[in-house]
């Protein structure tokens, strides 16, 4: 990694779980939550390109995995995936706005549940919620408060490691 | 920047991993998953601490310019107060919980509430209390008001409770007013659907949902929720109805384990 060194994303990453393990689930709203891990690892991807995006995808998910219930290795994938796609879309848009970064932490978001969603029926075999249902109850305010909750952290981590120059980014 | 196909390799590398250790989910978690979330549980509940200590003192924040100018045994009392309210919560709390146990004719152990699922898919938390206080895996877990979910992995030290609002959680149900049967399954937003309903079934909105006894885990006439919403599902002869359950998930501070 280039402008952000391992050890600070890492940091950044086990306070954002510490956060989501311990009290972040009080602040549900319509039952969604936002997803912090998420937030940093569409960050790194956006911000440093598809291989830290992958990078720490993989460390995001591997992380969450030990903590949840959900089978071991499903959200490594699921994190790296999104990962990857967030740093794929780097170079696609105007990073700089924050209305295309909420626009892309939806994205990111709802593509990660909905590969969640898909990967659990596989491995599962029994899930009975229905795709739709999913869709609408839970990935669209998920989507939308992690979208909302990325507007403030967006902003504070560029201020933190300083990310105005299009040159610092790459 | 790494190129496009050696980020394709690298996918493709976790993919396999992670068939792997999806195929061999259940050794990974008796091993390694377990021992790892045993050790975090001391800075969990340091953490759980700290959490408790801020918002003891958040109150006060807003107070500080006003302590200064009054008069300093009137602050002190003051304090004492407030500082008493989490003490007097804590109280009430414990006090339901002893009322509650006494009043199911069931032993349990109490543990504290230390940990979340931090995924947005599956819902679970982490308790205080393993093998050593005597939990044992597949033991039901309730909290003052109704049905919890049950123990799934036990550290030294710590488990997991899978939440009834997961997933991955089955529990057999009955309608309290018409012993209507079905089957609880639970939605990632923190409501439960039940399936499984008889076309021709009365069931409305606010009927009260109760653990049906089937099976080992759940004692029967436990209280799960209550109605919100009935449809029919589409492409099938079964109705579903959507379950709010009785305690709200992501305020749950303390569980009882029934040994």
């Amino acid at each position: 990694m280039h402008k952000i060194g391992r050890l600070g994303a890492y940091t950044i990453m086990a306070a954002a779980l510490l956060i989501q393990l311990t009290f972040l689930g009080r602040f549900r709203i319509f039952g969604a939550e936002p997803d912090l891990m998420l937030l940093c690892v569409t960050f790194f991807g956006l911000f440093l390109g598809p291989a830290a995006g992958l990078e720490t995808g993989a460390v995001a998910g591997a992380m969450m995995d030990i903590f949840s219930l959900d089978y071991f290795g499903i959200n490594t994938f699921v994190y790296t995936a999104t990962g990857l796609l967030s740093g794929a879309l780097n170079t696609s848009f105007v990073r700089e706005s924050r209305r295309t970064q909420a626009l892309i932490v939806f994205f990111c978001t709802a593509f990660s549940m909905c590969l969640h969603f898909f990967l659990a029926s596989v491995f599962s075999g029994s899930v009975e919620l229905g795709f739709y249902e999913y869709l609408r109850a839970c990935v669209i305010p998920a989507g939308l408060y992690t979208a909302a909750v990325s507007i403030p952290v967006f902003a504070k981590l560029s201020g933190v490691y300083n990310l105005r120059e299009r040159e610092d980014l790459l | 920047m790494r190129t496009p196909k050696r980020n394709i390799l690298a996918i493709l590398a976790i993919a396999v991993i992670t068939a792997v250790l999806v195929s061999n989910s259940k050794k990974v978690t008796n091993s390694s998953r377990t021992n790892i979330s045993d050790m975090s549980s001391a800075p969990l509940k340091a953490s759980r601490g700290i959490l408790s200590a801020v918002e003891r003192m958040v109150p006060f924040a807003g107070f500080r310019s006003e302590i200064r100018r009054l008069n300093g045994e009137v602050e002190a009392l003051k304090r004492r107060i407030e500082e008493s309210k989490p003490v007097a919560d804590e109280n009430e709390r414990l006090k339901e919980i002893l009322g509650f146990k006494r009043s199911i004719p069931l032993s349990t152990i109490p543990a504290e509430v230390i940990g979340r699922d931090p995924s947005n898919w599956s819902n679970s938390i982490i308790i205080a209390k393993g093998l050593s206080a005597g939990i044992r895996p597949n033991s039901a877990v309730l909290s003052t008001k109704g049905l919890v979910g049950r123990v799934l992995e036990v550290g030294r030290g710590s488990s997991k409770i899978l939440l009834i609002t997961d997933p991955n959680s089955k529990v057999g149900v009955v309608i309290q007013r018409n012993r209507q049967g079905g089957m609880l399954v639970g939605r990632p937003d923190g409501k439960c659907r039940m399936v499984y309903i008889a076309l021709d079934s009365d069931v409305n909105k606010g009927d009260k949902v109760i653990t049906a006894g089937l099976g080992s885990i759940f004692p029967r006439g436990i209280l799960v929720g209550e109605v919100v919403a009935v449809g029919k599902e589409p492409g099938r002869l079964y109705k579903y109805a959507v379950i709010k359950p009785a305690q709200e998930m992501s305020k749950l501070e303390e569980v009882l384990c029934i040994r």
